[in-house]
């Protein structure tokens, strides 16, 4: 599943990022990088969500959000 | 020991680091742009213990990559030694990300210290960070402060003294506060022994072959070395991945009491970034902000009113009294009193107001802001990042325009340069404040917001229209960090906004100086000299020339087209230009105001014209200012003239529309 289809409310664990070389650069250099934790705290209708990733909150567009893999739900 | 020293705050975005800067610095401070960019450079001066310290403030980058030209900018400056100590602003609230930039400066082994700020944030959390051992993993000095409340500032300079002092030994002592893995490590080493040869005067070859491990283009340009046998491949994933492992392992030995409380944040977030509520609110704050704005501006007004005209009064004494002659009088109350003077007026509204625009920036709202926009914004083909600088536009549209910058995609970046000037900006506010008081009485508010509402339409309709064109089809999605609210810092709000007023003040005795002077001139001679009327002026037959393109606008007159075209030095001298047009002294003033309406109504000006003046003074070609960054920011003519066909079109055809309309209902 993709960080589109998370629940509000829940933490997962990135597996990959599928997106342009420069956009998955600029995500692990902000340390979203395999297997860390992502909480997701917001989502709106339009797809974009709000996610906390090593203690700071991201904004993050649909598009974007449709390109980051992850699994392994815990509440 | 050295009387002058040099030294530069780096840092993560929304780290504290302008708020240390000018806890340090505070208004003594210089702003310009990075020599042939248009990044904000500020530079400050400051005493500590008898010594000249003067800092330089990097710009705020999550890393020292060469992705982003600020990224670029902050690491030549600190590889070529331009700073004497560099300070590392680290948000300790977020210990873990920003240790990521603390790693690749311990890396470039320069003489270094860490200031960890937001501390009082950590403490609130009821946690803890052991300092010692923080600063015992990274092998620097580790400072803790509390930039806010101006905490620790003394003890950081004199850390920073220590280092300096001792900067030689620091240099020699090997210094590695981590390795890689040993994979990672044997290809260090095969690069750093082909590279010595080749270059055995460098300084740093370890970070060399970092770099060239990363592919990292400016590197590779500049040191011509065959490696491809060594880095068959690109290990930025793996370098980036090893470094936050470190990073992880630091912040797990060093935090006490490691929690994720429900912060105030997030409860605030519940509201504000609300599906439902986000963009109301964002209206209500909008709202409130050009309240205060028009009301609490207007009442303020009203004292530098009076101030100029005791001012005017006085000098036109002296000046009878020392018999200078009525030309040198009129240049100067005539030209340079009524102009300039009629600027200076405006200065409350506009300090308010970029008040405001500080209190949402500095206090985090500003990123709610792009989010809870993401959506519409997305609409018009852009990331709700783009909305920063569409907002920003509503204060001046120079650094408006240099905000678009922060986008990374060049396409977004150049439809955002091209809408933003339709958001208005508060030069252009004294004209609506002037004209609506004077022909719509009790809706004088409502007719100026209308400008405002009517300036975002335009930028939506244009953002719209260029959707159409292939070049700005797609755009980039949204990426920003929302940092944790709080309380706006005084000072910090205060040097912003001071330093916008200093700006409209210096354009005042400047721009708007020079224009008032030109203007008295084209306006009191022609080709036989004197001319002894307006009427047959220079700047009569010039403007005389547009009256069929403005005539079917409402707009055919010749001192309204003098008017508009000298805005074009800056839009506040569309005011003062009308005051030297119609001979009034004081023209924000209750008789100030009175002269204009009779003399606007003896041209034949009503109500519909005077709006439609307004809509054409919102919409027509950007201030020269403007036009110089968008050919800076866009590097072409091209651009510029698109720019500007753009506006002015759009100008005309709005105009045009309400005034037939109006004229026919």
């Amino acid at each position: 599943m993709n960080l589109i289809d998370g629940e509000k409310g829940f933490i997962y664990k990135v597996k990959s990022i599928n997106l342009d070389e420069r956009v998955k650069r600029r995500f692990e250099i902000l340390g979203m990088i395999k297997d860390t934790d992502i909480l997701i705290l917001n989502k709106k209708r339009n797809g974009s969500i709000i996610i906390k990733l090593r203690g700071t909150r991201f904004a993050i567009g649909k598009k974007f959000a449709e390109g980051v893999e992850i699994g392994g739900v815990s509440d | 020991m050295t009387d002058n020293l040099k030294i530069a705050f780096i840092g993560n975005p929304n780290c504290g680091k302008t708020t240390l800067f000018n806890a340090y610095t505070g208004a003594n401070l210089k702003t310009a742009n990075w020599p042939g960019v248009t990044v904000e450079k500020k530079e400050g001066r400051f005493v500590f213990n008898q010594k000249n310290i003067f800092v330089t403030d990097l710009p705020g980058t999550y890393s020292l990559s060469s992705y982003t030209l600020e990224e670029r900018l902050s690491r030549k400056y600190i590889i070529d030694e331009e700073a004497d100590v560099i300070i590392d602003v680290v948000d300790a609230s977020a210990l873990e990300r920003n240790l990521y930039l603390a790693l690749q400066l311990i890396e470039l082994r320069k003489p270094l210290v860490i200031a960890l700020n937001m501390m009082d944030v950590v403490e609130e959390r009821g946690m803890r960070i052991n300092i010692s051992k923080l600063s015992e993993m990274l092998g620097v000095k580790v400072i803790p402060v509390c930039a806010r409340k101006r905490k620790g500032l003394d003890e950081l300079m004199e850390n920073v003294f220590e280092v300096f002092e001792k900067r030689d030994e620091s240099r020699e002592f090997n210094n590695l506060c981590f390795t890689y893995s040993d994979y990672i490590e044997s290809k260090i080493s095969e690069i750093v022994k082909r590279f010595e040869t080749k270059y055995p005067y460098t300084k740093n070859h370890r970070w060399y072959a970092i770099k060239f491990l990363e592919h990292d283009d400016e590197v590779k340009k500049e040191y011509i070395i065959n490696l491809d046998d060594i880095v068959e491949k690109n290990y930025e994933d793996e370098i980036i991945k090893q470094k936050y492992d470190f990073a992880e392992n630091i912040s797990h030995k060093v935090l006490i009491n490691k929690t994720e409380k429900n912060l105030l944040t997030d409860k605030i977030d519940l509201a504000v970034t609300n599906q439902f509520f986000a963009i109301p609110i964002f209206f209500c704050i909008m709202t409130f902000i050009f309240f205060l704005t028009f009301f609490v501006g207007d009442y303020l007004k009203g004292y530098i009113e009076e101030g100029i005209t005791i001012f005017s009064d006085c000098l036109l004494i002296l000046l009878q009294k020392i018999n200078c002659g009525e030309f040198v009088s009129s240049l100067i109350i005539d030209g340079i009193i009524a102009g300039v003077g009629g600027i200076i007026t405006f200065l409350p509204n506009i300090f308010i107001l970029f008040i405001g625009l500080a209190f949402l920036e500095d206090s985090g709202y500003m990123s709610r802001a792009a989010y809870a926009m993401d959506g519409i914004m997305s609409k018009i083909g852009l990331s709700g990042r783009a909305f920063i600088p569409m907002l920003l536009g509503f204060g001046c549209t120079v650094p408006a325009i240099m905000a678009s910058r922060t986008l990374e995609n060049s396409r977004d970046r150049l439809k955002t340069i091209l809408i933003t000037p339709f958001m208005s900006c508060s030069a252009r506010l004294p004209i609506y404040l002037i004209i609506s008081e004077i022909f719509f009485g009790d809706y004088a508010v409502f007719a100026a917001i209308s400008m405002y509402i009517i300036g975002i339409l335009m930028a939506v309709l244009v953002a719209l229209i260029l959707n159409k064109f292939k070049l700005f089809k797609e755009h980039s999605d949204l990426l920003i960090e929302l940092p944790e609210y709080k309380i706006p810092n005084l000072r910090t709000v205060f040097i912003y906004a001071w330093e916008k007023v200093k700006d409209y003040l210096t354009k005042a005795g400047t721009t708007i100086f020079v224009a008032s002077v030109i203007l008295w001139f084209l306006l009191n001679f022609n080709i036989n000299g004197f001319s002894g009327g307006m009427e047959n002026s220079f700047a009569a037959e010039i403007s005389k020339i547009l009256i069929p393109v403005m005539t079917p606008l409402g707009l055919g007159n010749w001192q309204i087209i003098t008017a508009l075209i000298s805005g074009i030095a800056a839009k506040e001298v569309v005011v003062s230009s009308m005051s030297i047009l119609f001979n009034i002294a004081n023209i924000s003033s209750f008789e100030g105001r009175g002269k204009l309406y009779t003399a606007l109504s003896e041209i034949g000006f009503s109500n519909i014209n005077a709006y439609s003046f307004m809509l054409f003074s919102l919409l027509y070609i950007p201030c020269a200012a403007t036009i110089g960054i968008i050919k800076k920011e866009t590097g072409s003519f091209k651009w510029v003239c698109i720019s500007l066909f753009l506006q002015f079109i759009t100008a005309w055809s709005v105009s045009f529309l309400f005034y037939t309309v109006a004229v026919n209902i």
